[in-house]
């Protein structure tokens, strides 16, 4: 007996299958050490001289993966021709082929096929033909397409074009049931699909917050960043050595496409600053909540004073000086502390940012007094990234019913700091171990901080009427500026 | 282009600079470029005039204003070198120069402004710094030894 074996190889694909999916089959896989191969064998049979296969050995089978949705687009396409042209990436030396409409990024292999209805109608040639087939839905879902008359199809190679296709398994792909199905339980909701976020700043913090927003389910998000991905950037920046020199408002929206494909992006790949105030401001306008993830102070003042006069939510983040620790501010307009307010009160904890390139360190030296730069670790700059993400969502989700919505009894502060280690000469030299503390603050715990809004502030309070008081005048009685003189 | 808020705050800041004996200091209004800008002549302890302008940005106060000394121009280093040479300079507390030679004074870092500053505090500052300006030129030390690095709070 040999694995060409057309019912044993049966068995051994089904057992696979099984023990792939975790799931108890019919029969089970050995290597049967006295024939030196793999046979399959009844679930339950004693087979002392054989050694079990585990899951781990289960994926020998090449895959084949098209987006559902796709094919039920095309159905009447297919349907009326009997034919439809399909393209797929080749991964791993045609171990995966997975169709172009579901790739965010292609490989640099591209294999074509075609759909039929029809064996008969293949033509010989350079091209996969995959035949679809009526059956009785059963068996794995994924296996398993369901045409738009209710009608389940499975899928078979029948011109593998390459050996390494013969075997492969056709794998249907819905892709947003299949994603909204592992975040049910958490998030029931489909009211993020409508929610739009605006990310102003897209480094190692910003740009994870974002992609784990994606993965919760946000539907739009606008991203704001004049910055091109780096050599240096790669340690940290969940972009990869491959897009290094692209814009990372680009490389951020293909991280978040891979895992939303059906999520909105737009990019601006612009500096945020006074001269494109009026594009910045409409970006907010069009947000339902604002992350900002830049440690430019002028940046973070404009995109407040912005936030404050639309209205919108906004959450800025950011590490401390070599990544010691993180702070997370949010600011609901006019009902809590706006960074304004934060800048006033805390200016040594507003300016203790972390220098993680030469281009931070240049907005804060002086010609012949250089600032060295200082980048913390990823590990280090994530759980305030993590928070941030958390806050958002919490935020986004409003009243609606969620798992998540217990949190907002726990995060009602508007300021949240954290620390990953104790450095010397610092403020925090006399915090106690984390082993040694009862109520004391340590390391590696989130502190939410209360401190309450200015009622003069600049910016969302009355600091004119205010100040004017103070010096005895009326604001409404101000006289006009005189002229040029 | 100006907000109320804004042209509510400039003519707070001109009064403010009016009574509180920054009167050589004002806040004025070009009708044909409808721009403000905060100008004056500091006149040192020594006696000497230096004349002050400050192009009101169009995002002020969130947005930082510079200031520049126009008069005298160049405005020159003990050793007889114009400062402006020096660009963003920690030794002499300068920021990049007007494309016209005149010195910006770093009152403070744009990583440090923020719009609860107000103009008399602005010239305050740059009262200071020409105070140190001419103890650089008596001494031919840095500038930067006469004055605490602009870190402090507003």
């Amino acid at each position: 007996m040999s694995t060409n074996d057309p019912v044993q190889r049966q068995m051994i694909r089904e057992a696979m299958q099984a023990v792939a999916q975790r799931k108890p089959g019919r029969s089970k896989l050995v290597y049967d050490k006295t024939k030196r191969t793999i046979v399959a064998v009844a679930e339950g049979a004693q087979a002392p001289q054989a050694l079990n296969i585990t899951a781990d050995d289960a994926d020998m089978f090449g895959v084949v993966t098209v987006s559902s949705a796709w094919l039920r687009e095309k159905w009447p396409e297919l349907t009326k021709a009997g034919f439809l042209r399909v393209a797929f990436s080749s991964w791993d030396d045609g171990d995966a082929l997975t169709q172009s409409e579901l790739c965010v990024q292609a490989s640099p292999t591209t294999v074509r096929g075609t759909f039929l209805l029809d064996q008969n109608t293949v033509e010989k040639g350079k091209e996969l033909a995959i035949l679809l087939e009526p059956t009785e839905a059963s068996g794995s879902k994924q296996s398993v397409f369901v045409s738009t008359d209710g009608t389940a199809y499975r899928g078979q190679i029948v011109q593998p074009i390459d050996p390494s296709f013969q075997s492969s398994d056709i794998v249907f792909a819905d892709v947003e049931p299949q994603l909204a199905l592992r975040r049910s339980g958490i998030l029931e909701t489909t009211i993020l699909k409508d929610k739009t976020v605006l990310c102003i700043g897209l480094g190692t913090g910003g740009a994870h917050v974002v992609v784990e927003l994606a993965k919760c389910g946000i539907g739009r998000f606008l991203l704001v960043d004049r910055d091109r991905l780096s050599v240096g950037n790669v340690m940290r920046h969940p972009g990869g050595i491959s897009q290094v020199g692209r814009s990372k408002v680009n490389v951020v929206r293909n991280l978040i496409l891979e895992k939303n494909p059906n999520a909105r992006v737009d990019v601006h790949p612009v500096d945020v600053g006074f001269d494109n105030r009026d594009l910045v401001a409409e970006l907010v306008r069009a947000s339902d909540i604002v992350v900002c993830g830049t440690d430019n102070q002028q940046s973070k003042l404009l995109i407040n004073e912005l936030c404050v006069t639309a209205n919108v939510t906004a959450l800025y983040g950011g590490a401390s000086r070599r990544a010691q620790g993180g702070r997370i501010l949010r600011v609901y307009p006019k009902r809590s502390a706006c960074y304004q307010c934060f800048v006033a009160a805390m200016p040594e904890d507003a300016s203790d940012v972390e220098i993680s390139s030469a281009d931070d360190a240049s907005e804060i030296a002086y010609s012949d007094r250089p600032v060295a730069v200082e980048p913390g670790l990823s590990l280090d700059v994530l759980p305030i990234a993590n928070l941030m993400a958390k806050l958002a969502l919490l935020e986004l989700i409003a009243d609606k019913s969620s798992t998540l919505n217990t949190l907002k009894r726990d995060f009602d502060a508007p300021w949240y700091l954290w620390l990953n280690r104790v450095e010397p000469g610092t403020q925090y030299a006399d915090w106690p171990p984390l082993s040694e503390s009862r109520d004391e603050m340590t390391i590696c715990r989130w502190y939410g901080i209360y401190f309450d809004r200015d009622e003069a502030c600049p910016v969302c309070g009355d600091f004119v009427a205010s100040l004017a008081a103070s010096y005895g005048l009326d604001p409404s009685l101000l006289p006009a500026l005189p002229d040029k003189e | 282009m100006w907000t109320t808020d804004q042209r509510n705050r400039l003519a707070l800041e001109h009064q403010i600079l009016q009574r509180e004996g920054f009167s050589q200091f004002g806040v004025y209004y070009d009708r044909t470029y409808d721009s403000y800008y905060a100008s004056g002549v500091a006149t040192s302890s020594s006696g000497r005039h230096y004349s002050l302008y400050s192009p009101i940005p169009s995002g002020f106060p969130t947005q930082r204003p510079p200031l520049y000394v126009i008069d005298p121009n160049p405005l020159l280093k003990a050793d007889g070198t114009a400062i402006w040479r020096l660009g963003v300079s920690h030794a002499m507390h300068t920021l990049t120069p007007h494309d016209k030679g005149w010195v910006q004074i770093c009152h403070w870092r744009d990583a440090r402004w923020h719009s609860g500053i107000v103009l008399q505090k602005v010239f305050l500052k740059a009262l200071i710094w020409i105070e140190a300006y001419e103890q650089h030129l008596a001494t031919g030390r840095d500038l930067a030894d006469f004055v605490r690095t602009m870190a402090e709070a507003a």
